[in-house]
């Protein structure tokens, strides 16, 4: 085909129009991310941490699924696997069982380590099936981090560590698993 | 096109969906012509090159829902027809708004019937000099004249000047 000028014109609108695309597609995550940030500062995680927390989350993840290929593939993953280990210290928390002093090392910090393994166990099993590949292992692992802190922040910095630790726990074995 | 290039596309969308710019040039070479040829069959010359134009556009803005299991070219074709037959859809109503109710038999008026429609002319003129300058524009634009505004804004002022001819009839008339 002869790069004429108008067609180079019309390649050059073809390209914005393609990258729009893209970034309303990237968009659809938003309310995934508003709806994590909401349910942690409903479940009275301090406003100024869920804020914080969710203003990383939700630029990482609409300029990575933008961006696309291996890191872009990483968010939904990512966003699921760390919404089991958000949503297991906050259920703990709203069953009524009370996330501070001693009594936290007992259920929430519990809950955290098991969503967190959750969390470890589904990205782990993406990474398999795509071919681990750590352009897509630490986006998923850095986006299920920061969407497990929006609640695992309630048994505080333990909490994370914790859930941390469940990712590598239940991760690692099926990665190495999978290599063989 | 040949089952190669079909392939090809087919490859070069997935990638497309991935995210991966590199595709974007192979792609774009393979699908205009396509679509260019598709929609001068569909609409000939003047709109199929405006109607492949906005499928080529909308193919790829949407190349990131594109579903790897399906064909690229029939799935370009469809967005295509669709837009040959909305931009055919958008023409028609333009004709039909733009061609006024159809004349009945051409018979010449009797005096007394030239007579009427002279004094009813006369009295039109009198009322359409009473309304804003926007508003006559609008109805001498309706009666064949210059139209300053196109589509759905004319229709509205169209109807909103009529409304006021109407007013300003019956002020000065008494009835319809």
């Amino acid at each position: 085909m002869a790069t004429t000028e108008p067609t180079l014109l019309l390649e050059r609108r073809a390209r914005r129009a393609y990258e729009w695309g893209r970034l309303r597609s990237a968009l659809r995550i938003l309310p995934f991310v508003v709806l994590a940030t909401a349910a942690a500062i409903a479940t009275g995680r301090p406003l100024a941490l869920a804020l914080s927390v969710g203003g990383v989350l939700l630029p990482l993840s609409v300029g990575l699924s933008f961006a696309g290929r291996a890191p872009g593939r990483a968010v939904v993953p990512g966003l699921l696997a760390g919404g089991a280990a958000l949503a297991m210290p906050l259920l703990v928390a709203t069953l009524g069982h009370a996330c501070f002093g001693p009594g936290c090392m007992t259920y929430c910090l519990h809950a955290c380590i098991v969503g967190g393994a959750v969390a470890g166990a589904v990205i782990a099993r993406t990474a398999v099936a795509q071919g681990p590949d750590p352009a897509f292992l630490l986006p998923a692992l850095a986006i299920a981090a920061l969407t497990g802190s929006l609640g695992c922040t309630i048994s505080g910095a333990a909490g994370v560590i914790g859930m941390l630790a469940g990712v590598v726990a239940a991760g690692t074995p099926l990665l190495v698993v999978a290599r063989r | 096109m040949e089952g190669g290039e079909r392939a090809e596309l087919r490859a070069l969308m997935a990638r497309l969906q991935d995210g991966d710019r590199s595709a974007f040039r192979p792609a774009f070479r393979l699908l205009w012509p396509r679509l260019r040829a598709f929609a001068l069959r569909y609409l000939g010359q003047a709109d199929g090159e405006d109607a492949a134009q906005r499928a080529l556009l909308r193919v790829l803005s949407r190349a990131g829902e594109y579903d790897r299991d399906r064909d690229a070219l029939a799935w370009a074709l469809g967005i295509a027809l669709w837009e040959c037959r909305t931009l055919r859809r958008q023409q028609k109503r333009r004709r039909e708004s733009l061609v006024g109710p159809p004349d009945g038999p051409a018979a010449q008026p009797t005096p007394e019937e030239a007579a009427i429609e002279h004094d009813l002319r006369v009295a039109a003129g009198a009322v359409l000099g009473t309304l804003r300058p926007v508003d006559m524009e609008t109805l001498l634009a309706a009666a064949g004249g210059p139209r300053p505004v196109q589509g759905a804004t004319f229709r509205k002022r169209l109807e909103r000047a009529l409304a006021r001819f109407r007013l300003a009839w019956r002020a000065k008339h008494g009835n319809d």
